[in-house]
């Protein structure tokens, strides 16, 4: 089977490439409408927090969140009076639905008792108070994710009633494309043109109503291999809603698409449907590289590459990256990676009968050892990468995941056939740019 | 809109300080404005010192957090090479059981595994919490690691964001040499720059930082580091033989230079930020006469000078007794350009919305300022003061449109962010094209960009780029706090992450 890389040295000194909890509770929180956020802990916090926001593009206009700004006094003493009066005003101030109030490192630590002071204040307050453990310590932002969706299932109402053909989709933003929203619009408008309607996204410009009535959903699909499992299996527990088409690798490149679009129609019996749609949607990707990209079949045959991404993206392209462009992923460096995820990714390689080195959970250091240690022509990665591969003297790096140093004013989806464009888009332009004169020699022209 | 209703403080600099001082005007920042904590700040500086792995002793997410905003930065804008910022990754049962074993792990490891002059372990909250005894553990190791150890203990709730700061600039001085009369004399005619932070200056942009060495070079001398902008162990053991310490302004470098001064006796040249020509005369002439190179120092300022005359004369004869209205959210810059315009410009000083707050951070250039017989007026408004959300920066600008009220704009000029939208000229002089901000070449392009505000005084600001900012359907009865992204940009904003920071062409 594949590859292990060993790493000695690396038992107790991490270089993450992955925040903490509170980041990914705080990108849970931003996906709903109308709630504010109120952190009790030190300043620095912020800024996680901040960045949970700033992955949802909630623009300065809608943002409602406070801060206790803990100091030291306030960790020896206690602070609750403090986090009452930052809730106060900020109930004043912002006049959310919602206000959750999340303990951090500090405030978890010292044992503030947020449960308390919500219950003690939620009668002179409009809001609804959600208390909820953030601390970073508690795992990283996809465990924080899923602290996050799982502090929001006690609003989801239990009903007899089920809407047919309607799905509950999960965990959106747990995936690398910089702009996975256009992912998530990719999903919606498939759901639209089989007329399967989206309940409750959890979350993305949700409404608490879509919260409380997710329990009507008829199924529940998840977007990410990295994050809401759990909450899907609760979901069905709970409130006897199936998470459907688990096993697929999310659908990139041809064959993952058509394979993913078909799941969904026997799901649904939309077989018919879907097979129209994969005709038309093949043809145009087709009919695009056969006048543009040609060029790229002489380019990618053989060339060996590290992919390094999460595992939703990752395991979906690599048959994309095998299969359809005939390059060899020598090496799969995934930053996070859980069992079910591992077993999916196993599934695959063994049914594409490949053998790459892998590395998962990995961070900075087994990261960059393992693009040293490789002997490829390229990497696919983010920003991080790009610069790894540069200084280890690898000439092509294609920048297509987050944090990038790529800006989109337009949304771009990696997700269907016109995600795979994209994808190639960008492979097409790096590619240029690597081989391109970087500066006129004005020497030898004078 | 009257104005009076919205004046939180109008009058002299002097006056708000004493009140703040008092405490008879609030001084601490509302809970939706947030700065970097300690941890943050500290880090900041040890970014700038090479070969250097810092272990942040906590979860992942400080050093997550410090990597993505700082050494991505640098390799983007600054041509580093990637750089690890490690973390024990203490998780539940830690916090229970205590990490002492993760950091003693991990400092053996990044020695195998980096080889690094310096190891820092840098405290988070949680591990301050826990009282995991770091220092004993360094004492009891530390003789077998051959990297230079410190241990910063800049957990997020122990101190301001300055604290930070200060706190490393002090503990950087512990791994100095004390001078040797050899080393002095071979350094005789060479300056440290200190209060650099993050790491090495911009490779594509003409930073101020840059400016001052080349002014530095120009008169003959030498830089022996920049502490701690892009300075290595070796350059730093040498920095107290060195004939001078300049400090990039009274509060940047103030705490390494003054430690350096206690400690190894290297003099401190410390002003105000060379904004203008008299400041950076100032900033020159302080530091020749350390070196004995008075003479060429004043050949090289009328060198500087002699290439701009012409352009600066002309620009600055429309200026004089005009007013020049300072957004004042970054406080040291803000009375920097306050002593520029009154000294350079002869123009009238007005700083706005100067949280009260940073009389204590900016304590040391408030009382050079007044020392130096300038007392610039300030006015605070309410919005300012406000619970932070969209509409208190809009209740800021709304109060600044109230105080011009029908001013002529052909007298006042606005120096603040892009971002903001008054109805007279306004200057943003951190737009990444108006660099060199400091010495001759500075104020030569400071005094061009005030005249060229007022040439195209007649240009309406974009409605376009006003609705980005304030867009018409937001009434006061929505609310939000300021995003990270715009933050550095942002009237009466104070708000910090790193995502602004890695892509805002300003930052």
């Amino acid at each position: 089977m594949h590859q292990q890389l060993v790493f000695a040295h690396n038992q107790y000194s991490k270089d993450p490439i992955l925040s903490c909890a509170l980041e990914g509770v705080a990108n849970v929180i931003a996906g709903i409408q109308d709630v504010c956020l109120i952190i009790h802990s030190p300043q620095g916090c912020a800024a996680t927090v901040g960045v949970g926001f700033d992955q949802h593009e909630i623009d300065f206009t809608k943002r409602k969140i406070g801060c206790t700004r803990l100091f030291e006094t306030d960790i020896v003493m206690g602070a609750a009076r403090k986090l009452e009066e930052v809730m106060k005003q900020a109930e004043k101030s912002f006049g959310a639905k919602v206000m959750f109030v999340a303990g951090t490192c500090a405030a978890d630590i010292i044992g503030e008792d947020i449960e308390a002071v919500c219950r003690m204040l939620q009668p002179e307050m409009e809001a609804k108070l959600i208390p909820i453990s953030a601390g970073g310590f508690r795992g990283n932002s996809y465990d924080g994710m899923n602290l996050g969706l799982e502090a929001l299932l006690p609003f989801v109402k239990k009903t007899p009633i089920k809407m047919m053909d309607t799905v509950n989709i999960i965990a959106p933003q747990a995936n690398a494309n910089p702009t996975w929203y256009a992912d998530l619009d990719w999903v919606k408008q498939i759901l639209a043109q089989l007329d399967i309607g989206v309940q409750t996204i959890f979350s993305h410009d949700t409404t608490l109503a879509e919260i409380e009535n997710a329990g009507r959903a008829a199924a529940n699909l998840l977007m990410s291999h990295e994050v809401g499992y759990d909450f899907a299996k609760k979901m069905k527990e709970i409130y006897d809603i199936p998470l459907i088409m688990e096993d697929n690798p999310m659908p990139i490149g041809v064959h993952n698409t058509k394979k993913w679009l078909r799941a969904l129609g026997a799901h649904f019996r939309k077989e018919e449907q879907i097979e129209k749609i994969i005709l038309a949607e093949e043809k145009k990707l087709l009919d695009v590289l056969r006048k543009r990209g040609l060029m790229m079949i002489p380019r990618y045959r053989n060339c060996k590459l590290a992919l390094s991404s999460d595992s939703t993206i990752g395991i979906g392209m690599i048959r994309m990256l095998f299969e359809e462009l005939e390059m060899i992923p020598e090496a799969i460096i995934f930053k996070s990676c859980n069992e079910k995820a591992e077993q999916l990714l196993e599934r695959e390689l063994s049914d594409m009968n490949l053998s790459p080195t892998i590395v998962l959970n990995a961070d900075g250091y087994q990261l960059k050892e393992t693009i040293r240690q490789m002997d490829v022509d390229l990497v696919i990665g983010s920003a991080w990468e790009k610069y790894m591969a540069e200084e280890l003297g690898i000439q092509v790096s294609f920048d297509v995941f987050e944090p990038t140093n790529r800006v989109t004013y337009v949304n771009e989806p990696y997700f269907g056939f016109e995600g795979m464009l994209q994808i190639l888009q960008i492979f097409a332009n790096d590619w240029e740019r690597a081989f391109r004169s970087k500066e006129i020699k004005y020497k030898e022209c004078n | 809109m009257r104005l009076e209703e919205h004046v939180a403080f109008s009058g002299k600099l002097s006056r708000l300080y004493e009140l703040a001082k008092k405490g008879e005007i609030p001084t601490t920042l509302q809970g939706s404005h947030t700065r970097p904590c300690k941890f943050w700040t500290a880090m900041k500086i040890l970014s700038g010192v090479h070969n250097t792995i810092v272990i942040a002793h906590g979860p992942s997410g400080c050093a997550y957090g410090v990597k993505q905003t700082y050494k991505l930065t640098n390799c983007r804008n600054s041509a580093s090479p990637y750089e690890a910022v490690l973390s024990t990754n203490i998780e539940e049962k830690n916090i229970v059981y205590g990490g002492e074993k993760e950091l003693v792990g991990a400092i053996r490891e990044v020695e195998e595994k980096y080889t690094p002059d310096i190891i820092v372990i840098a405290t988070s909250c949680a591990t301050g919490i826990i009282g995991d005894n770091v220092n004993d553990i360094i004492e009891t190791i530390g003789e077998t690691i051959k990297a230079e150890i410190l241990v910063i203990h800049c957990e997020g709730f122990s101190g301001e964001y300055r604290s930070g700061f200060d706190l490393v600039f002090k503990e950087l001085v512990k791994l100095m040499e004390p001078p040797t009369e050899e080393l002095k004399n071979e350094l005789h005619h060479s300056v440290n720059i200190v209060g650099g932070k993050m790491g090495a200056e911009r490779s594509e942009v003409d930073t101020d930082v840059k400016e001052l060495m080349r002014l530095v070079e120009g008169m003959g001398a030498k830089i022996n580091a920049v502490i701690a902008g892009d300075c290595s162990l070796e350059e730093l053991k040498r920095a107290p033989s060195a004939a001078v310490n300049c400090a990039l302004c009274l509060d940047i470098g103030y705490a390494v230079g003054k430690e350096m001064e206690k400690v190894y006796k290297t003099p401190l040249n410390s002003t105000i930020l060379p904004y203008g020509i008299s400041a950076t005369r100032n900033w020159l002439e302080k530091a020749a006469a350390y070196m004995g190179l008075e003479k060429e120092a004043e050949e090289l300022m009328n060198q500087e000078y002699e290439v701009i005359r012409e352009e600066f004369e002309s620009a600055k004869a429309n200026l004089a007794g005009k007013i020049g209205l300072i957004e004042g959210h970054d406080a040291v810059k803000s009375l920097s350009i306050a002593h520029m315009l009154e000294k350079d410009f002869q123009m009238r000083p007005i700083i706005y919305n100067f949280h009260p707050w940073s009389t204590e951070a900016r304590e040391t250039s408030i009382d050079y300022l007044l020392e130096m017989g300038m007392d610039p007026e300030v006015l605070i408004t309410k919005g300012t003061l406000a619970f932070g959300k969209y509409e208190s920066m809009k209740q800021t600008e709304d109060e600044l449109l109230a105080f011009l009220g029908n001013i002529d704009p052909e007298t006042v000029v606005y120096f603040g962010s892009s971002l903001s939208f008054p109805n007279i000229p306004l200057v943003d002089l951190n737009a990444i094209l108006n660099r060199p901000r400091f010495g001759y070449r500075g104020a030569l392009k400071v005094a061009k960009c005030i005249n060229k505000s007022f040439t195209y005084a007649f240009r309406p600001r974009s409605k376009l780029m006003k609705e980005l900012v304030f867009p018409k359907d937001k009434s006061l009865s929505s609310l939000s706090s300021l995003p990270s992204k715009l933050s550095q940009d942002m009237p009466d904003c104070t708000l910090y992450g790193k995502g602004g920071r890695r892509r805002c062409i300003n930052s």
